[in-house]
């Protein structure tokens, strides 16, 4: 079974935990290449959560945050979701499987 | 990780070149096909109009659909598997000719039909190069 | 050595290029209007637009790629249709200002109605675009373009009190006529620091083949050559300040601002007045299309340069060939050149935030930039020109409505 998603429905969309609370916003994939007999193909490591706290609803499209980010008053916290704890079952209700407090233990490693 | 590749950062918008270096338009959009069981894979690559109207948002998409030629318009969206890559730097080499894009229909089209048809379309001053 | 070359070149060609329609315009209608008290905004619009140039050049000489085309990479196809827009409409009526400007020139010198002259313009600079290299269009329009040394001819033959122009440095109140004074000062501004100029200057340092070897040719360049450039502007006001102020003319129409120089030059004056107007003008509409030619190729990914023959970049020049059709129409018409010119000064003005604040991030971003990325002192201008730029978005359009 697999379906088609273009990266630009993705990227922007609010990321929840399993209890429903934001986690941020999608801002990035990183891909990497992976050896098959058929030929090299890339896939998605990881998705690249940000967000920024309490003005995270604020700090909507992409452009702001990219200006906000330069800004080392406002708090930011980066989190980095393997691919296999992202649910995208509904691509545009991207769910971690992982809760806040789990995401916020793996990233102050 | 020296072969990850950040997707929207190095991918996404990014200038394409063909097989000759030439110019062919940007990565209006990149297609992930979601895998059961697997990571998603980065399957392919979108140029064309109606993929970046889309991208502005619905209000554009639907004004493009009311243009006339818009029939043209979704058709003329050029779909690169991404295993044609060659490399990817500040722009992406990739390995199919120009000539076979739907996407460059129209500067194939003015080149034909209008630039060609007008005296010294062929020539420049001093070529510098 | 051969640098030294291309540096008295690049800055030669900054000089010639720098008046156009909206420089003078609004240059002489300052000086008009307020005497020297305006020659502050002259010299603070220079400034800017040589930071803007210096950094659009680095950034092209450092990265290889234009300012567009990195606009288009970091802001994606959705935020990229704002500064696209912002650049594209101001700039299309700049353009149509210009070629009225080389319209109404040809007006005065032959007696034929400026509107008959907008098609034959157009197909000119077609022509030198269609056939011409970027080098030829550049330095062959800016070279002409050293007449406007005129400028600075007749502002000495005027006899000012040099000290009461260096006086007008300092920005000062007016005492009279407030909306007025500043509607002035934002459209100074908006001519100075055109978008499309330092767009068009980061596209050229690619046509050029520019590198990082070419940071200091870059700096002086942009520098330098504006610094001169700039002077001529206020040359060009000092001659409206002595030759209008005194007789409290009114300036509303190009016929009168012939008068900035054939009152102290006579008829050979008049003579250099159309010349300057018509080279200058030309110069700028052949830039301006290019320009937009640039911003629809560079930012949706088309072949395209200037030294590469029409067929090979059908859509580029056929872009630049559609954008000079459709700017001679508003002028076939016969639209008012003037007016058509202030307003499209105070537009540019106000579009300024978005081209200006994203700078603030690429000159930033050590992957594009390596080790030539803004230091201490270029962020702090590029922060002050962008809280300039938010100003005058605020106050382009009440100021338009109050004191245009």
């Amino acid at each position: 079974m697999s379906r088609e998603v273009p990266l630009h429905e993705l990227i922007g969309r609010t990321v929840r935990d399993p209890d429903g609370r934001t986690v941020g916003r999608i801002e990035e994939l990183r891909a990497e290449i992976r050896l098959q007999e058929q030929g090299n193909e890339y896939v998605v490591s990881e998705f690249h959560v940000g967000s920024f706290g309490a003005i995270e609803t604020l700090a909507g499209p992409s452009l702001a945050r990219l200006l906000l980010r330069r800004l080392r008053f406002i708090s930011y916290r980066h989190h980095r979701i393997p691919w296999d704890r992202l649910d995208l079952a509904d691509p545009r209700n991207p769910r971690a499987l992982d809760t806040l407090e789990q995401l916020r233990a793996r990233h102050a490693d | 990780m020296n072969d990850g590749l950040d997707l929207r950062h190095d991918v996404q918008d990014a200038q394409l070149k063909d097989r000759n270096r030439e110019n062919i338009g940007r990565c209006d959009s990149l297609v992930l096909e979601l895998r059961d069981g697997s990571p998603p894979r980065v399957a392919a690559m979108l140029i064309g109009g109606a993929v970046r109207r889309e991208r502005v948002g619905r209000w554009m998409a639907t004004l493009g659909r009311l243009l006339p030629g818009a029939r043209n318009s979704a058709s003329a969206v050029s779909r690169i598997p991404f295993d044609a890559v060659r490399s990817i730097g500040t722009t992406i080499e990739v390995d199919v000719l120009r000539d076979d894009l739907p996407s460059e229909h129209l500067e194939r089209w003015l080149a034909k039909h209008v630039v060609c048809r007008i005296p010294g379309a062929d020539q420049k001053q001093e070529s510098k190069t | 050595m051969k640098k030294w070359g291309e540096v008295a070149l690049g800055v030669v060609t900054s000089i010639g290029g720098f008046l156009e329609v909206g420089s003078i315009a609004t240059s002489v209608q300052g000086g008009a209007q307020f005497g020297f008290q305006l020659v502050w905004a002259l010299a603070l619009g220079t400034v800017c637009l040589a930071v803007l140039m210096e950094m659009t050049g680095r950034l092209a000489a450092v990265s290889g790629r234009s300012y567009v085309d990195l606009l288009r990479e970091h802001l994606g196809i959705r935020f990229f249709i704002i500064p696209f827009v912002a650049v594209l409409v101001p700039g299309f009526l700049v353009l149509v200002s210009e070629l009225g400007g080389v319209a109404i020139g040809l007006q005065m010198a032959t007696g034929i109605a400026f509107r008959w002259w907008a098609i034959p313009v157009a197909l000119v600079a077609w022509a030198l675009l269609w056939r011409g290299t970027f080098g030829l269009v550049e330095q062959g329009t800016a070279l002409l373009g050293l007449a406007s040394v005129i400028f600075l001819v007749g502002a000495l033959k005027l006899h000012p009190h040099w000290s009461a122009v260096g006086a007008g440095l300092v920005p000062s109140a007016p005492s009279r006529d407030h909306a007025k004074y500043w509607y002035l000062v934002v459209s100074i501004l908006g001519a100075s620091i055109s978008p499309y100029l330092y767009l068009f200057y980061s596209a050229g340092a690619l046509e050029d083949g520019w590198t990082i070897e070419y940071l200091g040719v870059n700096r002086v360049t942009a520098g330098v050559g504006n610094l001169f450039g700039g002077g001529l502007a206020i040359m060009v006001l000092v001659c409206a300040a002595m030759v209008f102020l005194p007789r409290r003319i009114e300036v509303d129409a190009y016929e009168q601002i012939a008068l900035v120089l054939a009152t102290p030059l006579g008829r050979t004056g008049f003579a250099f007045f159309l010349i300057t107007l018509c080279i200058t003008c030309f110069g700028a509409t052949a830039e301006i299309s290019l320009a937009g030619a640039y911003l629809f190729a560079q930012g949706l990914g088309w072949p395209w340069s200037e030294n590469m023959r029409p067929s090979a970049d059908s859509r580029f020049a056929s872009t630049y060939s559609l954008l000079l059709l459709l700017a001679a129409i508003p002028i076939a018409l016969g639209a008012d050149p003037l007016k058509l010119t202030n307003i499209s000064m105070v537009l540019s003005a106000a579009s300024l935030p978005v081209t200006v604040i994203p700078l603030l991030v690429l000159m930033n971003d050590e992957r594009i930039m390596t080790s030539h990325a803004n230091g201490w002192l270029g962020n702090t201008a590029l922060v002050l020109i962008a809280l300039l730029s938010i100003v005058l978005f605020l106050a382009a359009v009440p100021l338009q409505m109050l004191g245009g």
